[in-house]
Parts: structure tokens; C-alpha cells; sequence
């Protein structure tokens, strides 16, 4: 079925509960992958992804139409996924020996080692992007998991394309020390 | 244009309370009415809260509760309770205050006003009223507002 | 070649992030061949990005996300039954009232609202500081005294019912 994204936000701002499915369908991979990208917790990720339609379904009447949809969808998973980690506490990165259960993939070429080794570094990235502030953890979201332009994101964030500039520099620089022994190649 | 008007009534209805507070406000104030003399010893524990007061001023050796009442006060409406030989106590809210109530205390016997007096009662602060002989005790009204 | 080095690793981050222009980009991929240096840390950025996006990907890749529109669905039917102090609250938005038209006629509602409260809100205090104090005491047949101590917070009145009654003070 041909999508047609006007006519499904008109639909939806009546209060057609199809149009917001149909939206849902384009979407929800894309608010589910900056939900992600910012909370790093599975079940997290999905709280925010139904909290952004039902959101969107409430407000989808305020949308008038002077920014890309995309962007007023991104910036309101963008608010609601920063609001969730508002409320975790920063970690300090975890040692191996602190891991909790971790799942062993059912692969059975996958070695324990390796499986590991991926874990602790997916933690170890989790917790330095969660030094950031949420500026810069937005920015470097939808710049290196979505994939946005500057310009794009300077929509997405409200701001002008010179401080999406500075927030990636200063968010990639804060990650890139955090995170020096992998990034430099010696893990 | 329906919501303009629904938003002017709710302005108004919402602040209606406000007159109603004023205009209707009724003040809580415990009487206490107790026998003070120099017969026997003793503290009725109700006059706890007075002890230190009264102790500082007067040196009677008993003090005996004989009433412990709360009255609703309405402005300019009297409540009248009956006091130790005949007497009569009177309290009237005259004005209400945004802190304490001022309160007309009369004290008439057979008739006669004994003693009229104009207080302010305030939380924290209570007016005894004493002197009024009641065979060897003495009798003391202590006024607070609850 | 130190010169062109400080101007080009200006220039790697938005030619990492393909937002150069053209000319932007000559100059960097003319630079690169011959700088280790900007090459390392084109690659440290590549990583860097490697780490960030490959577990969003491959947590994107293996959710099946339809059930989710199940419990939205059902939120939404949920949320219509709301408790019916919400429609009251939204109702009350006052943001029209920001507007123009409504401005005068609630300022108008303000100011006359004050007038009616002004009298309660701007009420003469007592010339007696002090907020439990005798304001009279009147006795035809007695004489009558007045005690009051600030510690502790006592106001006594006495009445003295005869010339040879003595008060038992301490």
C-alpha cells in the first residue's frame, strides 16, 4: 500500500486511529532505532516507541506543517527517550566481574570470549553516552545511528547548523576519551 | 467564543470561595473554665498547655477543670455558656483578621455585665480571663484559638 | 604541509560527515594520501561511529515491532476513557486567552476581581503589633487588670471583685 504521509497526518489529526497505524508502519523503526540509541535497554526502547505514537496521537493536531513531519517525530523520541534517562543514574562502566547474567548467543560458533568481550563494550559505550549532556547525546544520535544531515538535525533539535556543528565535536570528542582504549584500536 | 465565556464563568466560580471564606467565617474557640485555689494541690492534665502561664503569674496551689468546651463562633453571633455561681460568658466574633479573630468576651451576673472585653485570639496564644470568686476558689476562663 | 594539515584537520569532521563542499572536499582528499595522522583520526572516527551504530542495527534487526502496535492500539482505547479531569484540564488551556480579542476582556475580569478583593487583601491591621492583645476591658462595678508577658505568651485579665480580695500572685 502506497503511503501517502499528508493525507495520513490529515487522517490522523481527525482522529483516525488507521492513519496513525499507517505512520506507525513507516516509523517505527526509525523511533525505535533513536530510542536506542539513547537508552541502549531494550525494554526501555520499547516503553518510548508506544509512548511516542500515543504522544503523537494526542498532539499529531499541533503539527502544522512548517518542519518535515520526520523531524517533529524525531524530535518528540528524541524528548521522550532524554526524559527516560533523566531518570537512570549515571554508572560507572562496569567491570567484567560486575556483569550480571549476560544471554550467550544460541550460535554455537560464537565464542564465550567474544560474546563478552561485545558485551562489555556495548556497556562501556552506554555509559559513556551517558556522560554526555542530552544535547550532545542527541546530536551524535541522529548523526552517526540515523544518519541526518546537519541541516536535518538543526531541525530536529531546533537549532541552528553551527551548534549541531559543536555539539557533534565536543559529544564525539567526550566519547572518543571515555572511550580511548577501544577506539584507538588496542581492545 | 463558547470558550471565552465558559472561561469567564470558571474565573468566576473559582473565585467565589474566596468570598465565602470571608464572608462566612466561622473560628474555633476552646473554653476552658477550672477553679483555681490555695485547697489540695493538683494540675488537671486538660490544663497542661497552661501550666507554664499560669504558674508564672499566679501561685495557687490546685487547679481544677470544671469545662472544656470548643464553640463555632459566626460573625456578630453570640454563644453564651453558663460559668461557676450564676455567671454568664458571652463571646462574640466582632472581626475577623487574617491571623487572629477579635473576640467581644462579656461576663454578666444576675443580669448585670460584670466585665466586657475585647481580644484577639491568635493560634499560640491564649487570653485568661480570672477573678470571679467561686466559694475558695477563683474562677479563670482561658480563651484559645484553635 | 604542517600548514595545510592544521587547515584540513579543520575540515575532517564535516568531510567525515559528507556536509564539505566541493572544494572542501578536494582539498581534504588531496591532503590524506600524504598525512597519516588525519588518516588515524578519520579512522579513530570510524570506529567511534562503528561502536555507537552497530548495536542500535542489530537491535532494529532482530525486534519485530507490530506487537507494539497492539499495545499502543489498546492505550489509545484506554486513554478515551480518561478520568474526567483531563477534558477539563485541556478545556482550560488558557492559551487562547493569550490571544488579542480575549486579552481586554480578562484584564478587564482582573481588574475588577481586585477592586472586589481589595478590601480583604489590603485590610487595616491593628495598631497593636502584637496578634492576641487586649483591645479593651470595661467594668462598671469592678476594678479590672490587665497582665500580659511575651515569655511565656500569656495575656491574664483580672477582675477584682471586691477591695479586700488579694490575688495570690507569685
Amino acid at each position: 500500500m502506497n503511503y501517502d504521509e499528508a493525507k495520513a497526518i490529515s487522517r490522523c489529526q481527525q482522529g483516525d486511529q488507521d492513519a496513525l497505524k499507517e505512520i506507525f508502519d513507516q516509523y517505527q523503526k526509525k523511533v525505535y532505532g533513536i530510542a536506542y540509541g539513547v537508552v541502549r535497554h531494550r525494554e526501555e526502547a520499547l516503553d518510548i516507541v508506544q509512548e511516542v505514537f500515543i504522544k503523537l496521537f494526542r498532539s499529531i493536531k499541533n503539527f502544522k506543517g512548517k518542519s518535515h513531519f520526520y523531524t517533529y517525530l524525531y524530535r518528540m523520541t528524541m524528548n521522550t527517550a532524554i526524559d527516560h534517562t533523566r531518570k537512570m543514574k549515571r554508572q560507572p562502566p562496569p567491570n567484567r566481574e560486575e556483569d550480571g547474567e549476560f544471554q550467550i548467543s544460541a550460535n554455537p560458533e560464537e565464542r564465550p570470549d567474544r560474546v563478552l568481550a561485545h558485551k562489555e563494550l556495548e556497556e562501556k559505550v552506554k555509559w559513556a553516552m551517558n556522560q554526555l549532556s542530552p544535547d550532545q547525546k542527541a546530536a551524535l544520535v541522529f548523526r552517526e545511528v540515523e544518519g541526518l544531515s546537519y541541516q536535518e538535525i538543526a531541525e530536529a533539535m531546533g537549532c541552528s547548523i553551527g551548534t549541531v556543528m559543536s555539539r557533534l565535536h565536543y559529544g564525539r570528542k567526550r566519547v572518543q576519551e571515555l572511550l580511548r582504549d577501544y577506539v584507538l584500536g588496542e581492545r | 467564543m463558547r470558550r471565552k465565556a465558559s472561561f469567564f464563568v470558571i474565573l468566576i466560580l473559582l473565585s467565589s470561595p474566596l468570598f465565602g471564606a470571608v464572608a462566612f467565617a466561622q473560628v474555633q474557640i476552646r473554653v476552658r473554665v477550672m477553679e483555681a485555689s490555695n485547697v489540695g494541690s493538683g494540675f488537671d492534665s486538660s490544663l497542661r498547655d497552661l501550666h507554664d502561664q499560669l504558674g508564672s503569674l499566679f501561685s495557687f496551689s490546685s487547679y481544677r477543670i470544671l469545662k472544656d468546651e470548643t464553640v463555632s463562633l459566626s460573625l456578630n453571633q453570640s454563644v453564651s455558656l453558663p460559668i461557676p455561681s450564676e455567671r454568664s460568658l458571652e463571646l462574640t466574633l466582632i472581626n475577623q483578621l487574617r491571623v487572629a479573630a477579635e473576640v467581644r468576651v462579656k461576663i454578666s451576673r444576675a443580669g448585670r455585665d460584670v466585665l466586657t472585653t475585647l481580644v484577639r485570639l491568635a493560634p499560640g496564644r491564649s487570653v485568661s480571663i480570672g477573678g470571679p470568686k467561686h466559694g475558695e476558689s477563683t474562677v479563670i476562663v482561658a480563651l484559645s484559638r484553635l | 604541509m604542517k600548514k595545510e594539515c592544521s587547515s584540513v584537520s579543520k575540515l575532517l569532521e564535516k568531510y567525515f560527515d559528507q556536509e564539505v563542499t566541493h572544494a572542501e572536499r578536494s582539498l581534504v582528499e588531496g591532503h590524506l594520501p600524504d598525512c597519516p595522522s588525519c588518516r588515524d583520526v578519520l579512522r579513530s572516527m570510524e570506529r567511534l561511529r562503528n561502536f555507537i551504530r552497530t548495536p542500535v542495527e542489530e537491535a532494529v534487526e532482530k525486534e519485530d515491532l507490530p506487537w507494539v502496535w497492539q499495545k499502543i492500539e489498546r492505550n489509545i482505547q484506554l486513554e478515551e476513557k480518561r478520568p474526567w479531569w483531563e477534558p477539563v484540564r485541556e478545556w482550560l488551556d488558557i492559551t487562547p486567552v493569550l490571544k488579542k480579542k480575549v486579552l481586554i476582556p480578562v484584564a478587564v475580569a482582573a481588574v475588577v476581581l481586585i477592586l472586589i478583593m481589595a478590601p480583604f487583601l489590603f485590610e487595616k491591621t491593628s495598631s497593636y503589633p502584637d496578634p492576641s492583645v487586649v483591645e479593651y476591658v470595661e467594668s462598671e462595678t469592678y476594678n479590672v487588670m490587665v497582665y500580659e508577658l511575651e515569655t511565656p505568651q500569656v495575656t491574664v485579665i483580672w477582675l477584682f471583685e471586691g477591695p479586700e480580695q488579694e490575688l495570690s500572685t507569685s
